[in-house]
């Protein structure tokens, strides 16, 4: 018996790997679908967000459900992403939640969020001798955040707002009241030298950065993102609409394989990370010494409410509308540069109901029999939920 | 009238300033020597910075690592797999760039009407950043690929344009007076006299592309490229290995240091003189 079995995550894990094994047996009875004869092109940022599409094409998965998918195309930024995915480069991928709310919205681009692809995985790290313990400690400091239209954006102003802070987007040398704190943007590879530069006082960003941070240079996790609001969507897998009227069963074929991917995933945290890692088939440009340490089961002493068993990142596919919900109505209140009249008279129901297009996940957990292995993560029943948010 | 006589010398110690500070043939010596001042202040520089102890995280960036980290890149296939599609990326884009920026710097520098008519766009497109044209270069070209050379292209093809027209210019102009005295067309001009006279700013021109080309190549490489050294730049980046992100910068610095060698014996072989 490994020591590390005293963790519960790990027996939850076990009696998962138990039950995905009952599930096998249902999947054969699944329609069978004829191969596709074009392929799909998927696209990826190098960081753990995009775990579900790689595994998927790493573990073949899609070739399993009769697709073809090329070997997806990594970029660099979420601007290059957004472009690329705008002009058709590809046609599924990742993205933060609130970026395709900006584009559906304010750029009234046909686009759809079909399922999500993975909770939790971020973090507000810090440096390690930092007297920074909790968000009411982030008075008069500078706080680095990947982009505007980001989770992490909209998490750390939940925090700062809740400890009667306000923040603010000045330049990084205009002067700070003591309850003020000050945003500004940065490229994640950037933030742990920034961090350690003192250029930054704290940041928030998706792993493996916070894990590279934390193994390198000795900074200290200050909270995990999924510690404050219980399994909260990260990004979400993102389509053009028109692709899913011309090509719904290649969709179909491709949602099936995600969300397979995801209870892998789920059952296989050391495999994930080998496979994803330089050494593995080398989707993300890192050692699988770090990516352990973000598949692996989280430091209790890291966590404020350790009883949630929440992992640093997990996978869970139904898009729930109550979050979505609360998703648009944050955005509402998150300051952010650039144009944001869009979101006055964003409706969050209606954002939810023309955003969101869940047809293809809840047949793939139908199809697939998977369903039970993202139980633990739904609190209300299978396709809907209560969200749980506690910043102190 | 004196009358022009000239005088072709192909030994580029015989032009300008040199025939003023002499013969400046010194060998390697100069070169090496260069190399180890370059490396002392790199090691003495770094040393200053990251001695510190706030930074002692960053002593990847220091010489010792650096060679550590090269040598270790040298032994990996996809690092020469990385340089020949970068060597490929920045050749096809220079290329590129010189076959229309030629053409176009002579006739600009040639016919006045089209060098008024050109001169803004050519000096607002000088001025913009190739990198802004990232996402017209994804919405136009299918492939990741030729969206890399787009990039490279539009860096390099404003230096062409401008040093050709600029060496149009430099003509002088009795030879031109000559030519249409003895009855020379536009056409036979050009080809006798304005080509021949304009040859070395030409290649002038390609070696500061060159230099342009090597910048945009690392962010150029952000597109969904999948080998490159712009591309292992930034796969050093988003690790933190600063040791192989130096090494990077060194490799890529060998053969831009080589390729601008080449270049410059090719702009020898025009560097010809009318003076004596």
């Amino acid at each position: 018996m490994s020591p590390l079995n005293s963790d519960p995550t790990l027996n939850r894990r076990q009696f998962l790997k138990a039950s995905a094994a009952a599930c096998a047996g249902m999947a054969l009875g699944r329609p069978v679908r004829a191969t596709s004869r074009r392929t799909l092109k998927l696209g990826y940022l190098p960081i753990t967000d995009a775990t579900p599409l790689l595994v998927a094409h790493g573990m073949g998965f899609f070739k399993d459900e009769g697709l073809h998918v090329e070997r997806p195309v990594m970029l660099r930024s979420w601007k290059v992403l957004t472009e690329a995915f705008l002009a058709r480069k590809f046609d599924l991928t990742h993205m933060l939640f609130p970026i395709p709310v900006w584009l559906r919205f304010r750029r009234n681009q046909a686009v759809k969020v079909l399922a999500w692809d993975h909770v939790n995985g971020s973090a507000v790290t810090v440096r390690g001798n930092s007297d920074i313990y909790s968000f009411a400690d982030l008075g008069g400091k500078q706080v680095a955040v990947p982009s505007w239209y980001s989770m992490h954006n909209l998490i750390l102003q939940m925090g700062i707002r809740t400890m009667g802070l306000k923040p603010v987007i000045r330049p990084q040398n205009a002067p700070l009241a003591a309850d003020e704190v000050n945003l500004f943007l940065l490229p994640p590879p950037d933030m742990p030298a920034a961090l350690l530069g003192k250029k930054a006082d704290a940041f928030i960003v998706a792993d493996p950065f916070n894990a590279l941070a934390q193994t390198r240079f000795n900074a200290r996790i200050m909270r995990h993102s999924g510690d404050i609001w219980k399994n909260h969507p990260c990004c979400v897998i993102v389509a053009q609409e028109a692709l899913l009227q011309q090509r719904s069963p290649d969709v179909q074929r491709a949602m099936n394989a995600m969300i397979r991917a995801q209870a892998w995933c789920r059952t296989h945290p050391k495999e994930t990370a080998h496979l994803l890692s330089r050494e593995g088939k080398g989707y993300l440009p890192l050692p699988a010494k770090v990516l352990e340490t973000v598949f692996a089961p989280t430091n209790p002493a890291e966590l404020r409410h350790p009883q949630w068993q929440v992992p640093r990142i997990d996978f869970q596919p139904y898009p729930y509308p109550s979050a979505t919900r609360f998703i648009v109505e944050q955005m509402k209140q998150t300051r952010v540069q650039g144009e944001t009249g869009f979101l006055n008279t964003l409706d969050p129901a209606r954002a939810t109901n023309e955003l969101v297009d869940p047809r293809f996940v809840k047949t793939a957990l139908a199809e697939t029999g998977l369903g039970s292995a993202f139980a633990p993560l739904s609190v209300n029943g299978p396709f809907e939920r209560e969200e749980i948010i506690e910043i102190r | 009238m004196k009358s022009v006589k000239p005088v072709i010398s192909r030994k580029s110690e015989g032009n300008g300033l040199n025939l003023v500070t002499g013969d400046t043939r010194f060998g390697l010596g100069y070169d090496i020597l260069g190399l180890i001042l370059f490396g002392l202040v790199w090691t003495l520089v770094t040393h200053m910075v990251f001695s510190r102890p706030d930074y002692a995280h960053f002593q990847d960036f220091m010489p010792l690592p650096t060679l550590k980290a090269l040598a270790a890149a040298v032994k990996e296939p996809h690092f020469w797999a990385s340089v020949a599609a970068s060597l490929r990326r920045v050749l096809v884009g220079i290329s590129l760039a010189a076959l229309v920026g030629f053409p176009l710097g002579i006739l600009v520098g040639v016919f006045p009407r089209l060098r008024r008519l050109s001169h803004s766009s050519l000096q607002f497109i000088r001025m913009v950043s190739p990198l802004s044209w990232m996402p017209v270069a994804l919405l136009v070209f299918t492939r990741f690929e030729s969206a890399v050379y787009f990039l490279i292209f539009m860096a390099t093809v404003c230096p062409i344009v401008l040093n050709t027209a600029a060496g149009v210019m430099t003509i002088n102009p009795q030879w031109i007076k000559m030519a249409l005295n003895q009855g020379a067309t536009r056409f036979q001009l050009i080809r006798t006299i304005v080509i021949p006279a304009t040859a070395p700013h030409m290649t002038t021109s390609l070696r500061l592309a060159l230099g342009v080309a090597w910048i945009i190549l690392v962010p150029a490489e952000f597109l969904g490229v999948s080998s490159g050294l712009g591309y292992l730049i930034n796969d050093a980046r988003d690790t933190m290995a600063y040791d192989r992100l130096m090494a990077m910068v060194i490799a890529i610095g060998i053969l831009g240091f080589i390729l601008d060698r080449i270049f410059q014996l090719f702009q020898q072989a025009f560097r010809w003189s009318w003076h004596k």
